[in-house]
């Protein structure tokens, strides 16, 4: 009795085993998703809002751009999306919403320096890749392997701002007004050391708070030192305010600014005083090969609004996850290595060259002017000497 | 160049001015900082928008703004401040704080987020000479200034009702024990403070083109600076503290240097005043 009650028990649990090994193999066969998740987060609320719903938007047409040719291998895209309210506190914890709730395999970032900061090292922490979109604090790359940027790291776009002011603009003697942020002065100060080796003449160089709408003493100042181009760092309502400001006092020399005011709104606060303006960006909307035009096209007839930098830098940020999903895979790890490993990429903001080892992006600047009440090409800066990060 | 910095002093500290002179007019009869009238002087800015942008009538602009503004200002006051009046002044103060935030966000909610623009062209013709330069919106700044600061003169130096003003300024009880109907007075005070601030709102979106939600936070506490400068509750001393606050700001800005942001150049003004004559410049000790 006992016996026979021993091989019955026997048989059973030579079942459950291979019940166990059966299923224990099928956890070995490489794991196929049926869709894989991209988290982006924006300022959707709060003061920097025009631009959250730029980088969300973008975001949105990127990712149907990719499942409407079928997903990546296959695999449909899945984009969440996420308010940081213009806040590090807010991006803190939509990180760990995004890495521990909703188990994105890769961040990208269409928010300013300021809740990108805070995002880097969660994500650094957790292996997951994350890609800024147009973030340009130094921290964000330096956050570790995992971060990457695609727009100019501020030294870069004062270099190129300084190029322009020397190489097409000829200028003599400049003035300097900057934003008293990280990203303002990092590019204001850039411009000066460099205009400086090339025998510039620096009149005056002013930092103004952020937010600031009256500039009528400080480019009354400028007006009476006779500057031949005034260099402004600021994004667009500051930019805005100045144009205005110059217009109001009678300043009338060239005014060359910076993707800060690379914004519809930029257009819209100054008017007809933003007329002439010169800026260093990420985008040029005269670029005629069919992947920027296309984007173009689609992203105004679809929000009614025309795209500007923060909009194409997203939508380049999410098509760079995508393509190292389609050539890596979808493991974070797999994701980061051929982020690092990308090559030759067209992008609507261009030909993404490669990523330097820290993380940054190497591609030409664009340089814009506003004609008839719309950015246009004025120039390039592709110079390798200006276009490298240092690292 | 000289010239032309103090010309572009006296264009701020005229802003300044207009928006601290409602609450001028509101403290010195109720002794209540009334912070949420930068609430008042935003939605000033917001009806402007939305009546010049599709008139195209600045006049018009204004006028809806400062009825819109007055109404609101009644109701500030029999709802918010009237229940609270015989409280501790730290409970108005409080109220006034949580409405102007409250505000804020109201805005943001209905407007949304975004700067508006109010592109204002004016006729009036500019003022160019070979050392000082003013545009006809940057005189009609100065005149509204001017003119506001002369009607309120008037007002209160020249009618029935500006001597009840300053009685009931001097001692509400004794005003109310001689017959006047302090609540009245008090609801005219709102009324036109609130009236000026619409004006203010339309002037400051309109000068620099942009009217967002937050517009009102600056101003919101250098009113203050502009009132304890001028010494509480005179108008003619707000209108010279307003246009002191002003020059300060932008010549500080040209000869010192912009290391000292202009916000803490209010502030710092504020301080040494507090400490130096605590009534203010026109104001008499209570």
């Amino acid at each position: 009795m006992s016996a026979y009650r021993g091989k019955w028990v026997n048989a059973l649990l030579a079942g459950l085993l291979i019940v166990a090994l059966a299923f224990s193999f099928a956890g070995c066969k490489p794991k196929e998703p049926q869709v894989v998740k991209i988290g982006v987060f924006a300022p959707i609320t709060g003061p920097a809002a025009a631009d959250g719903a730029a980088a969300t938007n973008a975001a949105i047409l990127a990712v149907e751009k990719v499942n409407n040719a079928g997903g990546i291998n296959g695999v449909k895209v899945e984009l969440l999306t996420y308010d940081d309210q213009f806040s590090s506190a807010q991006a803190v914890a939509v990180a760990h919403q995004m890495i521990e709730r909703d188990g994105v395999v890769a961040i990208v970032s269409g928010s300013y320096s300021t809740p990108t900061r805070a995002v880097a090292p969660i994500a650094q922490e957790a292996k997951i890749p994350l890609v800024a979109g147009y973030a340009v604090h130094p921290d964000i790359t330096a956050a570790g392997d995992f971060c990457f940027r695609n727009s100019f790291v501020g030294t870069v776009q004062g270099l190129a701002a300084a190029e322009v002011a020397v190489r097409d603009l000829g200028a003599k003697k400049v003035s300097i007004l900057m934003v008293d942020t990280d990203f303002g002065r990092i590019l204001g100060e850039t411009f000066k050391q460099t205009v400086e080796a090339r025998g510039v003449k620096v009149l005056s160089i002013d930092a103004y708070p952020y937010g600031e709408k009256d500039f009528s003493a400080l480019l009354t100042k400028i007006k009476g030192l006779n500057p031949d181009l005034l260099y402004a760092t600021g994004y667009y309502a500051e930019g805005a305010a100045i144009a205005l400001g110059a217009q109001t006092v009678g300043l009338t020399c060239q005014i060359l600014g910076m993707e800060g005011m690379d914004s519809p709104k930029f257009l819209e606060l100054g008017g007809a005083a933003t007329e002439g303006i010169i800026i260093t960006t990420n985008l040029n909307r005269d670029d005629m090969r069919p992947i920027a035009q296309e984007f173009l096209q689609a992203y105004e007839s679809r929000f009614n609004v025309p795209a500007d930098m923060v909009a194409a830098s997203t939508y380049d940020a999410i098509l760079i996850v995508c393509e190292a999903m389609r050539v890596g895979g979808f493991e974070p790890q797999a994701i980061r290595d051929a982020i690092a490993g990308l090559t030759n990429f067209e992008g609507v903001t261009g030909v993404i060259q490669a990523f330097t080892p820290s993380g940054e992006v190497i591609k030409p600047v664009q340089v814009q002017i506003v004609r008839d009440g719309a950015f246009h090409f004025f120039s390039v800066v592709d110079d390798p000497a200006i276009i490298t990060p240092p690292n | 160049m000289v010239v032309q910095q103090i010309a572009n002093g006296v264009v701020l500290g005229s802003l300044y001015a207009l928006v601290a002179l409602g609450l001028t007019l509101v403290y010195g009869v109720l002794r209540i900082l009334h912070v949420a009238h930068a609430g008042v002087f935003v939605l000033g800015a917001y009806v402007g928008v939305l009546v010049y942008l599709p008139t195209g009538s600045l006049a018009l602009a204004i006028v809806s703004a400062a009825v819109v503004c007055s109404l609101a200002g009644l109701i500030m006051y029999r709802f918010l401040y009237r229940p609270v009046l015989g409280r501790p002044p730290l409970v108005p103060l409080i109220i006034s704080i949580g409405a102007f935030m409250f505000l804020e966000d109201l805005y943001r909610l209905v407007m949304g987020p975004y700067i508006k623009s109010l592109p204002v062209t004016i006729r009036a013709a500019g003022f160019e000479t070979a050392a000082v330069r003013l545009t006809g919106y940057q005189l009609f700044i100065v005149a509204a200034a001017a003119g506001l600061l002369l009607g309120l003169w008037w007002l209160m130096r020249g009618t029935r009702l500006g001597l009840a003003w300053r009685a009931s300024a001097q001692d509400l009880e004794t005003a109310a024990a001689h017959g006047i109907n302090t609540d009245v007075i008090i609801g005219v005070c709102f009324v036109i403070g609130s009236a000026i601030a619409a004006v203010a709102g339309v002037m400051v979106g309109g000068y620099y083109n942009q009217v967002y939600p937050s517009m009102g936070s600056v101003p919101a506490y250098k009113a203050l600076a502009v009132i304890v400068l001028g010494g509480m509750g005179s108008v003619p001393g707000t209108v010279i503290a307003g246009l002191a606050l002003g020059l300060a700001e932008t010549l500080t800005m040209v000869w010192v240097g912009t290391f000292l942001p202009r916000d803490a150049i209010a502030f710092l003004v504020l301080i040494l005043m507090l400490l130096v004559k605590p009534t203010g410049l026109l104001g008499r000790a209570s």
